[in-house]
Formats: C-alpha cells, sequence, structure tokens
C-alpha cells in the first residue's frame, strides 16, 4: 500500500552514485558521465584517490594498442590461457573474458577522458612472463607524470604515496635510471625541482587526470563521506545513508550505486573471518576497512574469493606514520638483490625471495600440522654490508650508516641469537647460498632464472643479478611481515559488473569494482597493474551499465 | 642550507624572558612535534620530535649542542641528527623591544611579497595538520620600554645524495616550526604572568 508508506527524506539526489574515489570509483564516474548520466562521488577519506593513489599507478592491459609501439605482439587467446592458469580456479572464467575483452576499450575510453599520455612498459614483464601466454613486456602501462598544479584548489585533496609520493619520476624513468639497482645515480635534484612545482607521478598522477577529468565535468567528490547503509525499495537498491562529520546524509541514485570502496585488510575482523594468511601488516591506506563488502553482504550478496589478497610482504621503519597509522612499506625489490636472502626462524629459506610479491607470501602462511604452526612465520630478510654499499634499504642509502632500528652483529651466528634465528640453520643456509651466488644458479629456489627476477635484480651484477654472496660483516635482519596491496575477495559480479545475490541473480541497482569484488583474477596477479587494470575495467562496465538504466 | 628567521614580541622585560628559556625544561614541549628530550649536560641535549616529511611522519632525534650561552641576550645551538642524514642550527635573540607610540606588535618580520604568500600557504597547511599555535592578538604595548623582542633563526640541512630532496621537503616546515615555538614561548609567559 504505497499510499500509506511513510516518504523518504533525500538530502541528494544522482542517476549514478559511486562510493570510493580510487581508479574503480573514479572510472565508474567518468564513464557514466559520458553515458550521460549524472554522477555523484563518496569518498571517505580527506583525500581521493584511495589504494590507486598509492601505488604504481600502473594499468595492466593485455592486446593494448601501445604493444605495438614497442613490437610485442600479443592476442586475446594468450592472454586468456595466461589469466586463466594464474587464476588457479578462484575466478569465473566469464569475467576473466571480460576482463581481456574490454580492458582495451576501457584503456581507450580513459586515454581520451583523461588525457593520460600513456605508454607501453617494454621491459616490465609480467609476473609469471615464462608461463605459455606470459610476455616479457608491453601489457603494462605508466601513466608518465602529472603536474598538480592543474587540478586547482583541489590539488591539496589529491592522495600521495608516502613511498613514491615525494619522488616524482615516472615508471619509465624509475627503469631507465635503475631506482633499486643503481639508487645513487637517481637525479635528486631534478627530482626536488619537480617536488617543489608539484608534479606527481605513479598512483598518484592516474587519479589526478582522472579527477581532473571528472572536475573539468563538474564533478566534485564529496570527501569526508563514509557510506553506511545500501537503501532498498521494493527489491531494487534506490541510494544510500552516509556519514558526514556525525550528520547522516540520504543520497538517491536513481539508475545505480557502484561500490568501489576498496577492500578490508584494515579491519582486522573481516581480516580474521575470511581471510586465508595472518596479515597484521596491510600497505595501503588504513580507510580499506570493508564498508563496501559489509554493505553488500547486507543485502545478500555472494561472495567470492574471500581468503584471498593481492599479497605483498612488509617492512617497518619504526616511528614512519601514515593517515595516523605506523606506515607498513611494501617491499617489492629489495629482497630480490643480490647480498640477501629471507629465512624463516629455523634459518632456512623457503621461497624464491625475488618472486612477484603476490606468489612470494604464500609459502608465508604453510601450516605444519604435527607442530600446529606456521613455521615460516616470523620471517627475516638477512643482508650484508655488501648489500649496504651498494643498494638502498628503505630510506638507507648506499654508504649511509645503518640506523639504531636495523639489528647488526659481526657473525652470522651472533646476528641470528639477536634476533630469535636459530644461529647453526642459518650458518648453514648462509653456506649453501653462497655457493649458489658463486656459481650464478640457486638449486633450491631458482633465484633469478625468471625475467621477472631479474627485471628486479642489478643488472651490473653477475654471473646472476640476483644472487650475492653474504660474506662481508657486519651482517643486519629485518623482519619481513605478512601484507598485502588490498584483498580481493568480495562481492561476485556480473558481466556487467552488478552485483550478483545468493542464488545467482543481479540485485537491481547495485554494481561494484575493484578490490570489493571478488577478484578476477583469482588467486593469481598476471602483471604490473592488473589490480588497477581490473578495478578500472569493471569500473568502466558498471558505470556505463548504470547509466543505460531506466531511472527509478 | 634551508633557513628561516621569525622574531615576535613578548610584553615582558628580557630578563624575565631569559629566566624562563634559560631552562631548556621550560620550552622543550613547545617544540613542534615533540615527543621527549633528554637532557645529557649543561650543553647537549637530544630532542625527539615527529614530523612531516612531505608525504608521512617520521620520528627524527637530534642532538643539540649549545655553542654560545649569553643571557639574557642570546643562545646559540647546533643540531645533528642522529638517525637521519640531517644537520643544523639556530640562534635566539632576546633583547629590548621599542616601538613606535600606538603601533601594534609586529608578528613577521618584512619579507618580500612572493616570500609573504608562500609562507602564509605554508603556514596554513602546517596547522591543518598540526593545530594553531596559540593565537596572540596584536595590541599596544606599554610605553615603558618593557617588552622585548624575540628573535628565532633556525637552519636545517639534509646530507648525503638525497639531501636536495629532502631540502626541498624541509624547507617550507621550517618556518611554522620556527613561528610556533617563538609564539609558544611569548604567548605561554605573557599568560603565565598575566595570572600572577
Amino acid at each position: 500500500m504505497d499510499f500509506f508508506k511513510k516518504k523518504r527524506q533525500w538530502d541528494k539526489e544522482t542517476d549514478v552514485l559511486v562510493i570510493g574515489s580510487g581508479g574503480a570509483g573514479l572510472v565508474a564516474a567518468l564513464a557514466a558521465r559520458d553515458a550521460g548520466a549524472s554522477v555523484l562521488v563518496l569518498e571517505k577519506a580527506t583525500t581521493v584517490g584511495g589504494t590507486t593513489a598509492v601505488s604504481g599507478g600502473v594499468v595492466w592491459v593485455p592486446t593494448n594498442h601501445h604493444m605495438a609501439e614497442v613490437g610485442i605482439p600479443d592476442s586475446r587467446e594468450e592472454a586468456l590461457h595466461y589469466m586463466k592458469r594464474l587464476s588457479d580456479g578462484r575466478s569465473d572464467d566469464k569475467l576473466i573474458e571480460v576482463y581481456v575483452d574490454q580492458a582495451p576499450a576501457m584503456l581507450r575510453f580513459i586515454e581520451k577522458a583523461a588525457s593520460i599520455p600513456f605508454t607501453a612498459l617494454a621491459r616490465y614483464p609480467d609476473y609469471h612472463p615464462e608461463f605459455a601466454g606470459g610476455k616479457p613486456g608491453g601489457r603494462s602501462l605508466d601513466p608518465g607524470l602529472f603536474d598538480s598544479n592543474e587540478l586547482g584548489d583541489w590539488k591539496k585533496h589529491l592522495r600521495k604515496s608516502p613511498i613514491f609520493g615525494m619522488t616524482a619520476m615516472s615508471v619509465t624513468e624509475a627503469t631507465d635510471w635503475g631506482v633499486f639497482s643503481n639508487p645513487l645515480k637517481l637525479p635528486f635534484k631534478l627530482l626536488a625541482e619537480r617536488y617543489s612545482k608539484g608534479f606527481v607521478c605513479y598512483g598518484a598522477a592516474l587519479v589526478g587526470r582522472l579527477l581532473k577529468s571528472l572536475l573539468d565535468q563538474g564533478v566534485q567528490p564529496m570527501l569526508g563521506v563514509a557510506a553506511r547503509e545500501l537503501i532498498v525499495e521494493e527489491g531494487r537498491i534506490t541510494g544510500l545513508r552516509a556519514e558526514q562529520g556525525g550528520r547522516e546524509l540520504h543520497v538517491r541514485a536513481k539508475k545505480g550505486v557502484v561500490l568501489a570502496s576498496g577492500g578490508f585488510e584494515w579491519n582486522p575482523q573481516l581480516v580474521q573471518q575470511f581471510l586465508g594468511g595472518v596479515v597484521t601488516h596491510p600497505n595501503s591506506p588504513p580507510g580499506n576497512e570493508g564498508d563496501g563488502l559489509k554493505m553488500a553482504m547486507s543485502v545478500g550478496a555472494d561472495l567470492g574469493n574471500m581468503n584471498e589478497a593481492w599479497w605483498c610482504p612488509s617492512v617497518v621503519i619504526p616511528g614512519e606514520e601514515y593517515d595516523g597509522r605506523q606506515l607498513n612499506r611494501g617491499d617489492f625489490a629489495i629482497r630480490s638483490m643480490p647480498h640477501s636472502i629471507i629465512v624463516n626462524r629455523r634459518g632456512v629459506r623457503f621461497v624464491n625471495e625475488a618472486q612477484n610479491y603476490n606468489d612470494l607470501m604464500k609459502p608465508f602462511f604453510a601450516f605444519e600440522p604435527n607442530a600446529y604452526e606456521r613455521p615460516n612465520l616470523p620471517a627475516f630478510l638477512v643482508l650484508d654490508q655488501a648489500f649496504l654499499d651498494k643498494y638502498a634499504l628503505l630510506t638507507i642509502m648506499p654508504g649511509q650508516k645503518a640506523p639504531d632500528w636495523l639489528p647488526r652483529a659481526d657473525t652470522i651466528e651472533e646476528l641470528a641469537r639477536k634476533v630469535g634465528i636459530d644461529p647453526a640453520g642459518l650458518a648453514a643456509t648462509v653456506t649453501r647460498f653462497n655457493r649458489f651466488a658463486d656459481q650464478g644458479k640457486d638449486d633450491d629456489f631458482a633465484r633469478g632464472d625468471s625475467l621477472y627476477d631479474r627485471f628486479y635484480g642489478d643488472p651490473a651484477h653477475v654471473p646472476n643479478p640476483n644472487l650475492g654472496a653474504l660474506r662481508k660483516p657486519p651482517y643486519y635482519a629485518l623482519e619481513v611481515h605478512p601484507g598485502t596491496i588490498g584483498t580481493k575477495g568480495g562481492a561476485r559480479v556480473t558481466v556487467d559488473a552488478q552485483v550478483l545475490r545468493v542464488g545467482g541473480q543481479p540485485i537491481d541497482g547495485l554494481y561494484a569494482a575493484g578490490n570489493v569484488i571478488a577478484a578476477p583474477a583469482g588467486s593469481g596477479y598476471p602483471g604490473a597493474g592488473a589490480t588497477i587494470g581490473s578495478a578500472m575495467t569493471f569500473g568502466y562496465l558498471a558505470g556505463r551499465h548504470a547509466a543505460r538504466q531506466k531511472a527509478t | 642550507m634551508p633557513e628561516v628567521e621569525y622574531s615576535t614580541v613578548v610584553n615582558l622585560p628580557p630578563e624575565k624572558v631569559w629566566d624562563f628559556v634559560k631552562d631548556m625544561n621550560n620550552w622543550a614541549p613547545f617544540l613542534t612535534g615533540y615527543q621527549k628530550h633528554e637532557i645529557l649536560s649543561e650543553t647537549d641535549s637530544i630532542w625527539t620530535l615527529k614530523g612531516d616529511v612531505g608525504v608521512l611522519a617520521r620520528t627524527v632525534q637530534l642532538k643539540a649542542h649549545v655553542t654560545e650561552w649569553n643571557g639574557p641576550e642570546r643562545v646559540s645551538f647546533t643540531l645533528e641528527g642522529l638517525n637521519e642524514l640531517v644537520d643544523g642550527g639556530g640562534t635566539l635573540l632576546m633583547g629590548p623591544y621599542t616601538q613606535a607610540p600606538g603601533e601594534a606588535a609586529p608578528i613577521v618580520p618584512r619579507k618580500s611579497f612572493f616570500r609573504r604568500v608562500i609562507d602564509a600557504i605554508f603556514r596554513f597547511f602546517f596547522r591543518r595538520m598540526h593545530g594553531p599555535a596559540p593565537e596572540r592578538a596584536a595590541r599596544p604595548l606599554p610605553a615603558n620600554g618593557a617588552a622585548s623582542k624575540l628573535q628565532f633563526t633556525l637552519k636545517m640541512e639534509a646530507g648525503g645524495p638525497t639531501g636536495p630532496l629532502v631540502n626541498a621537503m624541509l624547507g617550507p616546515a621550517l618556518l611554522p616550526a620556527a613561528e610556533d615555538l617563538a609564539n609558544k614561548i611569548a604567548a605561554h609567559l605573557e599568560q603565565a604572568h598575566a595570572a600572577k
């Protein structure tokens, strides 16, 4: 009896309501706007960009039109074969197909809409380049630099990475300059000049350009607005209850709501409930607390891939903070350099340290049933002075005195005792590893065999760019914590990014993209930017589809 | 080397200012990002400060060494980073302040227009992150010459290969830090003596 229903009071009204301002949300907003819909973007934080803004900003798009420019051929079949293998049976083949088929269209769309000068990274390999369908480069795209002054008053609201936010270099430059293998050669004067002028790179550059395009079209994200509850009317999502500074805000979405609110890695309860690993040190922005996941669950969404994340080991410099929390730095390259190994508390290596960060983490969670424990936690990066003479360790530049927080000792055994590793085990491991380093071949874990490993190695180090002996005291140890750049389990979606309810039918008016959905990549990580590539592709699909719906 | 200077006027004679300033324990907590300090000797102390470096916040330990201790006029010191490659130093100058009749207390020394605009922008962002220094309304001072000028200079320089980049980040933070310290000392003294 509609007549007796209390009329709902809406504070705001729009066609398509987007929750979250990372890559998924911004592209969903742009796509919906392009299709003629009015759009509103809500962001819980006081800055725009979410996890995308603190990332490398690279976008993984198989068969993209820039690959021809660098002479790397690709095909739909190769991409599908490769992605399906990496998903490890944890994804829906239809979603993999729609990613491979629609990502190139998404790329063309945002290139035009946001004037992004993408270039194909010819030397940045897929994360398993030797697998059938894998590529030595070209699928990962660099967004280049961005002058944040173009954002005008919104410049201050652009989220920046605590790691990359101060060194404005494109991914191409970082590769050419040897950012990991030759840090002393970086042009710090140029970087200082770019910093002072307001240039940003990586994820902030990508987000900056997407935001600029949105602002140019008159869409200003609302910041500091936390989404709390989806509003359901007659089985359809028609709006949202949000909170802004302690006040409630009811927003009507006439065509659809797009959840693009990121993962749940900063929500300890959800992590405990769902994740397969023991994640203690997420390295994403702390606002990723599973807001969208909880809302999707509350309206009956089906879930998938819940025990998975885009795993990434974390290391910590005591006292560093980002968004008011201890900063956990993702270790993308340190562990790939010569003169270093990762061991467990028995002093034993258990993984190819130069493996991609997602797959590297999986053995950290190995379970030993007899002892009923995880033998590879805690784990430690062990290195020697030869490492510190040549490479940067976090903020410690080559030749710089090691800070007090980094444990050290003159012998391997003494170091082991200091940090709680079995001394005999570590000594035996180092002896064995040094032999591998001398022969240039890791007989245990094949470190340095893959093109991917070598990309993150020191090309000047022979015979193997990833293997160097630990012989020069003092020796150092740094705990490597289980981390993630974002979870990748969540709502299951259709090929149009509509959220599926338990039972298999789409929930009318509800879409999702990014780390709030069950990732099409499943368990795997196909290549640099597969996170953002997937997020933006499903954001693109969501925005377009929602905009075409009949208004309620 | 990033270097700034900031001066303000305290409505108390220099001797009273010196009585307060001469004991570091009195004003150490007024330092921007103050966490703790440890007095090692009459001339040496270690300061732990938490400050924004570019995008993130970092805890820095600085060893302060007093090179000149000439009360009630001048204190000079050097700073040495213990966990970061930064060095620097500063001077705190105190002296009688005389002003033209009816002149309001000068808060910021005269700088170029461009510099004033830049400083204003940095102060705005700094306050957003750390909260404001105590507000002190400019007002006519007593004509008996009982006011002091408190001038604080501070310089910091990052060394090593990344020095140019770190200096680009440090530079904008220095003026608010100097301003914050001088204003907090002044506000504290004026409030303490007004209450008596």
